[in-house]
């Protein structure tokens, strides 16, 4: 890695004041994906400044009908917290299905929406991709087992947090600071296509920081679920996760939120899925019959088409689990 | 009693308190840093190299092939590789340019301004390719190395086998991972010695390999081997390269040089376990008695042919498993290809082999109806058999025993018979395995290495162990101290070691091929066997008795004088012993146990001292939709001779398990025009600990006469058996047999696919 000047950092303002539109000074949180760019010499800042040092960002707070998750609580306290676990089960399942407990007591929230792919092209110094401003993306002739089985004309990296599926399918919102002020982004908009833009993953500019999560409490009857299938069991990324969040009365399905990962370069949304829910009494034969639309419009790649199958499979089970409210059962499958 | 007692491990502290020190921890005021530019490129012509403006040239200090002053080999069987390539790469990552400077970050700045220049041939990149010749890259046929090993008559024993069972099975690359990467310091001094130090397995490979690039004599060359973190034969021949650079550096800029390589790196650049694909061709008789057997073995050597053909002449010994078939031809071949050299690999070729002979045994004993262990207890070696190379086996065979005591702890006839639930979508398996493995050198090797090993009296009155055998974190220190404090009444603390420094121990032979105990272990019990006898003849002609009657016991020599006992302290008589001449020093060296014959022309004979045996039943759940495998417990029975150390000794068969767990169902190396995709943990899968289950270990004792209180080589053995027991698992859970690991879901789903089709 390069040299870089460390700074610590007092306050959401001097921290801001201190980043460049050119993304020469990079924000440091848990340090976990910074690090890794850093060894994998994908970035050379000239400066990394560390917000562990600011107070206020680390707390999980209550405003009337919204959870307030600082960018800096870590995903152990995300696993661990009663009220996410009580209300957003999803959001707990893939804090704690992510890396190693050493990683997830210094990985923050923030850190793991923004962490960039995963994509071994990305990550090897070998291969200039569309990603480091290289002309192809290398997964289109290349092995592409990992890669999106959706939007993957440009590029085939897939979003690898775990933890953005869930909060896709809770429809949380992103406070997001500068040295000008703040804004509230919803995380719909958060993330971007590489049609839209190639070098990022989401709208993020380098002068910002996200600084909250917030997540609207549930409507009675609401439920969700997350599910992660991953190749060892620890310390690993998803090969495919589903998060699903349900509103339901009297068993049937009023709306619901369907959000796939490790299958695009954003988490994506089933939408035909979610659609085919509405107004169905919802079983295991019904999950199982709509999870067949969890597909719809895939376009897998030579190495990837078990995804197709895969990602059948976890949507049933996600939605069963939801449906029958019985999530000690996740275990059965 | 010492031996047979699990003592603490002899370095244990020192490693968990952190006052171990490995190469990284070595500090020199004045000490640069090495850095390597690679081929970028499969295969090519050099056209030119660009040192780029934009950079200080005068602050850093470069060496190609044309620094070195005697030959550009890496000295090892064929000398075909250079330390440095000169016009042609013949594989990505080939070294081409060392840079020196005072700092990393300054090595790796100089690094991003060098600019290679190609002209690019066309790659040979698999086995296929390379056997086609279309391409020649090594001689005419771009093979290595080709054995073939005939007993019987094959071609009239197919004539009269009732069944005739045919399946080709393949396995990929696999890499060693040992926790420390590899790293070495060298420093060039006035009068002209070089001096290496670092992470290594064998100390007396980078010490020839030294000598032989700058033309010195043994005693210009010192090699001191530092604390090193794990070694799985990765360590063997590799650190020769890296010594190389960092000694032609340090010649060169005039510091020592520190090359410590970044897993990365390291992955990329240090061998692997040879890719092969192994076929089968058996005839039985209808009831499942083998009568011939085809086996064809081609191994992926890689771009230079490092110990290919070792490697592979112990996949063919080790071919058809522990089993008897009068007519057997086995043939092998190590190809070339434009891909980093392949090498030792914990297992040496046997993992290759083990995989597809178990995994055809599971395709038989299907095809024929037969269950696993009928087929196997009816085609076991017992003593008093012939192995496939005609070696008569006369002792110590545990055969018939591992596989007992596998199936009573595993309690396998009544888990095999196991109703599957009717309304789960998970499906459970149990699968066995059965093999062995030949302990030290293949054929006449010992022989000629004639390792040696001695003891002396330290002046604070304990004794000291020298020896080149290397601590690589499989407990040689423990188990060393442990024979030589039984052969003098002490105890294991009594003992120490000499630092393993090429000018002051003995050579022992490399610390690989399961030799360390049986072999190297027995030479220092001989040692310490002959200082006990020095001491007592020393002590009986002070003490005016005979020596035959002195005791050594309890940290004391003992003697009966007039009825009466008379007793000194160890530490008093090993002064007394050296009052005259200073010290007391005996050495012992290796010598073949009686009768044992090799034809290296033929391939025929006693092809190693003993064997090894094992059994292991592995227990899985698989996902009928995902294809996922669960592994559940996994039971491994052992015959090791003798446990020196039965905690250490458990220790090497449960990790030894786990990478072959590893190799079995996760570890896969991915390729893109010869370059490596996955060169880091977050891709190249290993099992965590949430993916291994307990594991129950028996441990089996059936001595061998020849070795340290007849204990056999094991360290190789735990690799060689746990992938086709968990595929036969596999097998056994979903009905269909996969070929080819590791057994992705892929090909999980692929094999049940073609059972479909084939039904």
């Amino acid at each position: 890695m390069n040299k870089f000047e460390y700074v610590n950092a007092s306050s959401v303002k001097s921290a801001t004041e201190q980043l460049q539109s050119d993304g020469s000074v990079r924000i440091k949180a848990g340090g976990i994906d910074i690090l890794d760019e850093l060894k994998e010499r994908t970035i050379n800042p000239k400066r990394l400044v560390n917000i562990k040092t600011v107070g206020g960002l680390k707390e999980i707070k209550e405003v009337k009908d919204s959870l307030h998750i600082g960018t800096l609580v870590t995903l152990s306290e995300l696993a661990s917290n009663k009220q996410v676990k009580t209300l957003f089960p999803a959001l707990a399942e893939a804090a704690l299905g992510a890396a190693t407990p050493q990683i997830r007591n210094v990985a923050t929230i923030g850190g793991n929406i923004c962490q960039r792919p995963r994509c071994w092209y990305y990550r090897s110094e070998e291969f200039s991709c569309l990603k480091k401003g290289g002309n192809e993306c290398h997964a289109h002739l290349g092995d592409n087992r990992f890669h999106a089985i959706f939007g993957n004309d440009k590029c085939a990296m897939v979003h690898p947090s775990a933890t953005a599926v869930a909060l896709v399918a809770l429809q949380a919102k992103l406070k997001i600071e500068d040295t000008k002020g703040h804004r509230i982004v919803e995380i719909d908009n958060f993330f971007v296509k590489p049609e839209e833009n190639a070098k990022a993953e989401n709208i993020l500019k380098p002068t910002e920081i996200i600084t909250e999560v917030i997540l609207a409490k549930p409507a009675v009857g609401s439920r969700n679920f997350y599910i992660k299938l991953k190749e060892k069991q620890s310390f690993d990324w998803p090969m495919a996760d589903v998060a699903v969040a349900m509103e339901m009365a009297g068993g049937v399905c009023k709306a619901a939120r369907v959000v796939l990962g490790a299958a695009a370069p954003v988490p994506w949304r089933a939408v035909a899925v979610e659609k085919a829910l509405v107004g169905k009494k919802v079983d295991a034969s019904v999950a199982e019959e709509v999870s067949r639309l969890a597909i719809e419009g895939a376009k897998p790649m030579s190495h990837n088409g078990y995804k197709l199958k895969v990602f059948e499979t976890i949507v049933a089970r996600a939605l069963s689990v939801v449906a029958s409210g019985d999530f000690s059962s996740k275990e059965g499958f | 009693m010492t031996v047979g007692q699990s003592v603490n491990r002899k370095e244990g502290r020192d490693k968990v308190t952190g006052a171990a020190k490995y190469v990284d921890d070595y500090h020199f005021q004045d000490i640069w840093y090495g850095k390597t530019v690679r081929s970028t490129v499969a295969h090519a012509q050099i056209t030119g190299i660009e040192f780029l403006a934009g950079f200080d040239w005068s602050t850093v200090v470069l060496a190609d092939y044309r620094d070195i002053t005697s030959r550009n080999i890496v000295a090892l069987i064929y000398d075909d590789q250079p330390l440095l390539a000169e016009s042609l790469v013949r594989h990505v990552y080939e070294p081409i340019l060392l840079i020196a400077a005072p700092t990393k970050e300054l090595a790796e700045l100089a690094a991003k301004h060098v600019h290679i220049t190609y002209k690019k041939l066309p790659a040979v990149l698999t086995i296929e390719d390379s056997l086609s010749a279309e391409q020649k890259i090594f001689g005419d046929d771009n093979v290595f190395k080709s054995y073939t090993v005939t007993r019987g008559n094959v071609e009239d024993a197919f004539q009269s086998a009732e069944v005739v069972v045919e399946e080709t099975y393949h396995v990929g690359h696999q890499e060693q991972l040992y926790i420390e990467t590899n790293g070495i310091i060298a420093t060039a001094k006035s009068d002209g010695t070089i001096l290496i130090q670092g992470s290594m397995q064998c100390p007396y490979y980078v010490h020839r390999a030294i000598k032989e690039l700058f033309g010195l004599p043994d005693e210009k060359v010192v090699v001191v081997q530092n604390v090193t973190g794990g070694g799985f034969g990765g360590k063997e021949e590799f650190p020769s390269v890296v010594a190389g650079h960092a000694a032609l550096l340090a010649k060169k800029c005039g510091h020592p040089v520190k090359i410590v390589y970044e897993r990365g790196e390291d992955f990329v650049a240090s061998t692997k376990r040879h890719p092969a694909v192994i076929r089968h061709r058996t005839g039985l008789t209808r009831d499942g008695r083998l009568i011939a057997a085809e086996i064809d073995l081609t191994f992926d050597g890689g771009a230079y042919c490092t110990l290919s053909p070792v490697v592979l002449s112990r996949g063919v010994i080790h071919a058809l498993g522990p089993y008897k078939c009068p007519n057997i031809r086995v043939t092998g071949k190590v190809v070339a290809t434009n891909t980093p050299p392949n090498g030792a690999f914990r297992g040496f070729g046997v993992p290759q082999a083990c995989f597809a002979s178990e995994m055809h045994m599971e395709n038989i004993s299907r095809k024929l109806d037969i269950s696993p262990v009928e087929l196997r207890r009816k085609n076991m070696l017992h003593q008093g058999d012939y192995t496939l190379t005609g070696q008569q086996l006369t002792y110590s065979v545990g055969t018939q025993q591992v596989l007992d005591a596998v199936l009573e702890r595993s309690d396998y006839l009544a888990r095999r018979s196991h109703k599957q639930p009717e309304l789960s979508n998970k499906r459970y398996g149990i699968g066995l395995s059965f093999y062995y493995h030949g302990g030290g050198f293949t054929g006449s090797g010992e022989e000629k290495i004639k390792g040696q090993a001695a003891v002396e009296l330290t002046a604070e009155g304990t004794v000291r162990i020298l020896t080149a055998s290397t601590e690589i974190g499989q407990g040689t220190r423990t188990i060393f101290s442990q024979i030589v404090a039984q052969e003098l009444g002490l105890r294991p603390e009594d003992v120490e070691f000499e630092e393993n420094d090429t000018s002051k121990v003995p050579d022992s032979g490399p610390t690989v091929a399961s030799r360390t105990c049986m072999v190297v272990g027995r030479v220092v019990q001989m040692a310490a066997a002959s200082l006990k006898e020095e001491m007592a003849k020393r002590i009986a002609s002070l003490a005016q008795c005979q020596a035959s009657e002195i005791q050594f016991e309890g940290r004391h020599l003992l003697w009966q004088k007039d009825g009466e006992i008379i007793s000194v302290s160890f530490a008093e008589a090993a002064e007394r012993c050296m009052s005259r001449t200073g010290f007391l020093k005996t050495t012992a060296q290796y010598s073949s146990p009686p009768g044992i014959k090799w034809d290296d022309v033929t391939y025929s004979g006693d092809a190693y001292p003993v064997y090894a045996y094992a059994a292991d039943v592995v227990e899985v759940e698989v996902d009928m939709d995902t294809f996922e495998v669960k592994i559940l417990k996994v039971t491994t029975a052992t015959d090791v001779g003798k446990a020196i150390n039965p905690t250490l000794a458990e220790g090497q068969i449960e990790g030894g398990t786990v990478q072959a767990l590893g190799y079995g169902l996760f570890e896969e190396v991915a390729w893109k025009d010869g370059k490596i995709l996955n060169n880091r943990l977050t891709n190249y899968i290993i099992p965590t600990s949430l993916d291994i289950p307990d594991m129950e270990t028996v441990l089996i004792e059936n001595p061998y006469p020849y070795g340290p209180y007849g204990a056999k080589g094991i360290g190789e053995l735990p690799m060689d058996g746990g992938a086709p027991a968990l595929v036969a698992a596999i097998a056994d859970a979903v009905g269909a047999v996969v070929t080819e690991i590791p057994a992705t879901p892929e090909r999980i789903m692929e094999a049940m696919e073609k059972l479909a089709v084939e039904a």
